[in-house]
């Protein structure tokens, strides 16, 4: 066994060198030569990114429960650190053992965010692994992927041996006893592939074939074997208190993005609003109970010693047991001296009392995600919000004392119109407006807003998914055009936005095809890594990439698709149905409102998993589609 | 049993490239895990009663590193040291602690530290050579350098701020700089400066290695004192 050394030569050289040596409290050390399996959990940006990420928290810890298992973390090198290494020609290794990765039986790779893709390829460079699967031999680590962005795996299919799609919690558990078994059995690479391909959720892509129309589009995706399973179902947990959920998570020395215990209430979101991916691949809602979440809680500050909690779940409001659930967590938390971050609150009487108890540091930001800046397109996309509803949150939280306020938007929405692009700086100066007087008459400053607009990307396995993004000049002209209007009117807004060109390429990678391979593979090769950060993001880089395989970005991101196109993920099952999302893309063009699951079934399919709010509403499930309380 | 202690730790090779942030954090965090009574600051973002001696740079392990902590209660020393042990990450670990009967900053008490600092010579030296060359070094009256400050950088003469510079030979290659210097809030000077400043003013390209703090000093009636000495002095 190899243990790469680290020295001050290295490790004074680069910025936050503590980033790089592991060692930290509650990080899991075992004997690597006594364990059958050893697993590197790799997260595909920089440290201070991925160590705020709970999936690998969970799957972490219950690898390391196994005792024939030890897994162990590797991040992407900042690039100060990755000059040094290549220079010294040392590899990629683990922070718990400095194992290179080459030396590991499985490196799997959370799949958080689609410009992270060149730095899956740069790590496994660094770490002496093949960067293509097919290049990859008997002595070489299998090279797995999961996350979020492994609904649509086809980019990456080049590069990674197999997919799991879904949860990780129980098929990790398949897997390891699945490798255990190839081991013993002496078999080649494609045995262990093939075996792995029988789990549930688990995608081989090299067992696939996709058949390609002259035009581009793809025809049809087919298993190469009978033995292979013509879809993959998602996988879930069916039962989260259940689920091992991690109360010995590492602590950092140095300070991560989410520096804080995170206390998951649910998986999955109720609302369904048509944009958002996440509403769609994390169905059904599953809560996990408020005795299970106390007790993580108190157990979890005792082994870590964080004086922070974060709520995290896609809308806490909608948590069942909220306000007895706080009650008793803010009983321990005022005792312990633990600040209560709640993220994704709706703001009202109730929220802004509880975060008042909740967090004893500044009354700062309040933060409210409108989406969109009229009542027409947030009709459009879903979103139940009123501009009344609004006005009134952001009311009572000026009188409350809160008197910044940051509205997050999109722009490039379907049907969008110069009009709710416009909407959206008018509702910056309606709530300025109706704001003015509380201030003052409650002693506090007067309200300050951040608009933020985020560029829409259309995302698979949304009712959105076959929609055009907007061209990179029309995003600019919207932004140009918003920042214009601004300017002008008032110094109390602030106004910020990302880098369109950016969005684009994630739009591509988002809903692409096997195609891109060999695009990710010289965009990597001509210098492409971080390209989620502004200062390492080169558009050129990308475009030459295009142009030297032949292939048009505009195809990816540009294209209005027809229902009858088949996807390139139309072999991935998520358990939400094709033809809901058809149904929820044709209301949205009708403004059509979709009713929330606690409010009633809107069969989207999700109820195949048997589970959560699907079991709930099966006894009062009606046919009929009514419309939001208050519409 | 105390309100107050005064504590030694030491920071090994495992954990000395963890910036001073990172260790006030870490402290902090371990005191919770500890479940130990520690004393928190009134107000609106309540704070851990406990201030350090001196930062600590990145790259910089130390023997004698000091901080002030006060409880909610009294607390034996062996107490103190045995469960915060428990909790500390390998390369950080507390060594003694001693009662602290009143007040009165460690950060403001600190005037001095000594260091050993390894280095390696560009060419073949011997120890003579290298010697008279520190002898020489400390015989300028004026060795002005920038400093940085609060407000950028400015030229100071550091020569008041070293109090004594001689060279050691141990049987491997390199030599050790031991470096007794000025240190604290008012006069700090730090040990790279002074290396930065040795080859600025000798010509030679000295490669500094690690660097190790064995000892920090307060100073009362022009004399140097141990801050376990001094803790309970009028």
């Amino acid at each position: 066994m190899m243990r790469v050394k680290l020295d001050d030569a290295l490790l004074l050289q680069v910025e936050k060198p503590a980033k790089y040596i592991g060692n930290e409290w509650n990080m899991v050390k075992k004997n690597p030569e006594s364990v059958a399996v050893r697993f590197a959990f790799a997260f595909p940006d920089d440290y201070e990114i991925g160590m705020s990420h709970m999936g690998m928290k969970i799957l972490y810890h219950i690898l390391n429960k196994r005792e024939d298992t030890y897994c162990e973390r590797v991040f992407a090198p900042w690039v100060d650190m990755e000059r040094l290494m290549r220079g010294k020609g040392l590899p990629l290794y683990t922070l718990e053992t400095y194992t290179p990765i080459s030396e590991f039986d499985i490196i799997g790779f959370t799949l958080q965010y689609e410009m992270s893709y060149t730095n899956i390829l740069n790590m496994l460079d660094l770490g002496g692994v093949p960067v293509l699967a097919k290049d990859r031999e008997k002595s070489h680590p299998f090279v797995c992927a999961g996350g979020p962005c492994a609904v649509n795996p086809e980019p990456l299919a080049d590069f990674i041996d197999f997919f799991v799609i879904g949860e990780g919690e129980e098929v990790i558990q398949e897997i390891i006893d699945g490798y255990k078994a190839w081991k013993a059995s002496g078999q080649d690479r494609t045995a262990f592939l093939e075996r792995v391909a029988a789990i549930e959720g688990v995608y081989v892509p090299s067992l696939y074939e996709v058949l390609y129309y002259e035009d581009g589009t793809i025809m049809d995706i087919m298993p190469k074997s009978g033995n292979v399973p013509d879809t993959v179902r998602r996988r879930i947990v069916a039962d989260l208190d259940k689920a091992s959920f991690p109360d010995d998570i590492i602590v950092p020395y140095v300070e991560t993005v989410h520096d804080r215990i995170m206390l998951e209430l649910f998986r999955g979101c109720i609302r369904g609003c048509r944009f958002c991916q996440a509403g769609f691949i994390y169905r059904p809602v599953r809560e996990r109970s408020p005795e299970k979440l106390n007790e993580l809680a108190r157990s979890s500050v005792r082994k870590t010693g964080y004086d922070e909690i974060s709520l995290v779940s896609l809308s806490s409001s909608d948590y069942s047991a909220l306000p007895e659930f706080c009650e008793k967590l803010l009983e321990f938390s005022e005792k312990e001296r633990v600040n209560l971050s709640l993220p994704s609150l709706r703001v009202d009487n109730f929220s802004l009392g509880l975060m008042e108890r909740a967090s004893k540091v500044r009354k700062s930001g309040l933060t409210f995600a409108p989406e969109a800046g009229t009542q027409r397109l947030r009709d459009v996309i879903n979103k139940g919000i009123t501009d009344e509803d609004l006005k009134a949150s952001v009311q009572l939280a000026v009188a409350g004392g809160w008197n910044s306020v940051k509205l997050y938007f999109m722009i490039g929405l379907p049907t969008e119109t110069m009009e709710d692009v416009e909407g959206i700086a008018d509702l910056g100066f309606s709530l300025i407006e109706s704001c003015r007087g509380i201030a003052d008459r409650h002693g506090g400053r007067g309200l300050n807003i951040t608009l933020s607009t985020s560029n829409f990307v259309p995302k698979p396995f949304t009712p959105f998914q076959w929609e055009p993004m907007d061209h990179i000049s029309v995003l600019t002209e919207k932004q140009y055009h918003l920042k214009d209007l601004i300017r002008k009117r008032t110094r109390r807004i602030r106004y910020q936005y990302h880098d369109p060109k950016i969005s684009h390429m994630e739009a591509v990678l988002s809903r692409g095809d096997r195609r891109l391979g060999k695009v990710i593979h010289t965009a990597w090769k001509l210098g492409a890594r971080f390209d989620g950060w502004d200062e390492h993001f080169s558009f050129e880089r990308w475009r030459r990439a295009f142009e030297e395989n032949g292939l048009d970005p505009a195809f990816y991101a540009n294209r209005k698709r027809d229902f009858s196109e088949v996807m390139p993920w139309d072999h991935i099952d998520i358990g939400v149905s094709k033809g809901f999302l058809v149904r929820e893309c044709k209301k949205a063009y009708e403004g059509d409102l979709t009713r929330n699951c606690a409010n009633g079934c809107s069969n989207c399919g999700a109820s195949v998993y048997k589970t959560g709010i699907c079991l709930a509403k099966e006894k009062n499930n009606s046919q009929e589609v009514d419309k939001w309380p208050g519409h | 049993m105390a309100r107050a202690l005064r504590f030694r730790f030491f920071r090994d090779e495992r954990l000395k490239y963890l910036a001073h942030l990172d260790v006030l954090r870490l402290f902090e965090r371990a005191l919770k895990r500890s479940g130990l009574p520690v004393a928190y600051t009134q107000g609106f973002n309540p704070r851990q009663k406990i201030v350090f001696g001196l930062p600590m740079a990145v790259g910089l392990t130390s023997s004698a590193e000091y901080a002030d902590i006060e409880f909610a209660g009294d607390l034996a020393p062996e107490a103190f040291i045995s469960r915060l042990n428990q909790v500390l990450p390998d390369g950080i670990k507390v060594l003694d602690a001693m009662p602290l009967l009143k007040k009165g900053s460690i950060m403001s008490q600190i005037t001095s530290a000594k260091y050993e600092i390894e280095f390696a010579v560009p060419r073949h030296m011997d120890y003579d050579e290298i010697n008279g060359i520190v002898i020489d070094f400390l015989g300028n009256e004026d060795i002005t350098v920038m400093k940085k400050g609060k407000k950028g950088s400015k030229p100071v003469n550091i020569r008041p701020l070293i109090y004594s510079l001689s060279v050691r030979k141990p049987d491997n290659d390199g030599y050790i700089l031991d470096a007794f210097l000025s240190a604290g809030a008012k006069n700090n000077l730090r040990p790279d400066l002074l290396m930065k400043a040795l080859n600025l003013i000798t010509g030679l390209d000295l490669a500094v290695g690690s660097i190790h703090r064995k000892a920090m000093y307060t100073s009362a009636f022009n004399e140097w004192k141990d801050p376990f000495e001094v803790a309970n002095d009028d």
